[in-house]
């Protein structure tokens, strides 16, 4: 056998290797020009992910504020400044025409205001709802002292089993 | 790989989202209260019944005729700050055993719910039993619920919010209502002066 075509390809070729060549030479390396990738297109699709879960976050938080602070409203509006300026009918009696030039008052003077310093209930309630606030305290004042009376009963009913109050009432008596 | 990345990108968001709004409901559910509808049928067999639900909107409303000058009013005042809720049911009965232990179970079932602490649990043949819990938010107390089962009497309180239990005890013994006398002489003296 000859080996030289195994070698610098000389000579007859023997037909397996030929066979062998014909089926590896689908593999050989084929030239190509070389090609700059195109800048591969950036995915937005995670930034939108996030934005859009932080967008229902907010909303949601924003809804569940809303709705938390819905009954605070009416609080708000009742919040009536203590002191009311209401101008003193004197100040009125200056504004008219007088023929004697009158000595001009510092600009304190003037001003007189009347200050009506509101007690213990807002003036913002209006009967209807004071009657409702009497009703619903009542209620609380009732369920308050049940809660307390009852805790109270735990209390006293703890105290008279422990040990170490029987040993403390020993000694009070003793 | 493509697909697998892609998968990750939408999980991630969607994890957050739902701890988001795991975090709102589980916050919720430690505010909520207890039910107390399983008890309305004892009404018809109680020789008195007590039913008081005053929710959050009502006690804001309660509050505005309390007085800051009355020294009493103003610590009810005080001690309303920041409740969201009181619920009372109470049943007196004229007869023993006119409750079953399945009615009170039903009560003590939703108070072994995470976040719920029993606190002072008493029972006696004769007295009955006395049981306080109270629902914790991290380090603050975020409800109270006392439930008091007795032979001719059974009565659940519930109190939903920041309960300050001091002032809440010190409350028997005002307004016209007989005072226990479980006060400690110390405090006494402290009255005193």
């Amino acid at each position: 056998m000859n080996d030289d075509y195994l070698w610098d390809k000389s000579g007859p070729p023997d037909p397996e290797i030929k066979q062998l060549e014909e089926i590896l030479g689908t593999l050989r390396y084929q030239p190509k020009p070389f090609e700059v990738p195109a800048p591969r297109r950036r995915s937005y699709f995670p930034l939108l992910a996030i934005a859009a879960t932080l967008l229902i976050a907010l909303l949601a938080g924003g809804i569940w504020l809303r709705v938390r602070t819905r009954d605070q409203v009416p609080q708000q509006q009742a919040a009536v400044p203590e002191k009311t300026p209401i101008i003193a009918p004197a100040v009125e009696e200056k504004t008219t025409p007088t023929p004697k030039p009158q000595k001009r008052l510092a600009p304190r003077e003037q001003n007189v205001v009347v200050y009506h310093k509101r007690r213990n209930t807002p003036p913002a309630l209006t009967q209807l709802d004071r009657e409702e606030a009497l009703a619903v305290k009542q209620q609380l004042m009732f369920a308050l002292r049940l809660a307390s009376e009852k805790l109270n009963l735990a209390h006293r009913k703890t105290q008279s089993m422990s040990p170490a109050n029987q040993i403390k009432n020993q000694h009070r008596v003793g | 790989m493509k697909s697998i990345f892609h998968i990750n990108i939408i999980r991630t968001p969607l994890i957050a989202l739902l701890v988001i709004i795991g975090t709102g409901f589980m916050a919720r559910a430690q505010d909520s209260r207890i039910q107390l509808t399983s008890l309305d049928h004892l009404a018809a067999k109680a020789n008195q019944t007590v039913d008081v639900a005053i929710d959050e909107r009502l006690i804001r409303i309660a509050a505005k005729v309390f007085s800051d000058e009355k020294t009493d009013e103003k610590e009810i005042k005080q001690l309303l700050t920041g409740l969201k809720g009181i619920y009372v049911k109470s049943f007196e009965f004229e007869n023993d055993g006119q409750y079953s232990p399945a009615d009170v179970e039903v009560i003590r079932a939703q108070l072994r719910g995470p976040g719920w602490t029993r606190l002072v649990n008493v029972t006696s043949k004769k007295e009955g039993s006395v049981e306080v819990y109270l629902l914790m938010n991290g380090e603050q107390i975020g409800g109270l619920a006392v439930l008091a089962a007795e032979d001719r009497e059974l009565t659940v309180v519930n109190i939903v919010g920041p309960v300050d239990l001091e002032k809440l005890a010190k409350l028997e013994g005002k307004f016209g209502v007989p005072d226990l006398e479980i006060e400690t002489p110390k405090t006494k003296k402290n009255d005193d002066k």
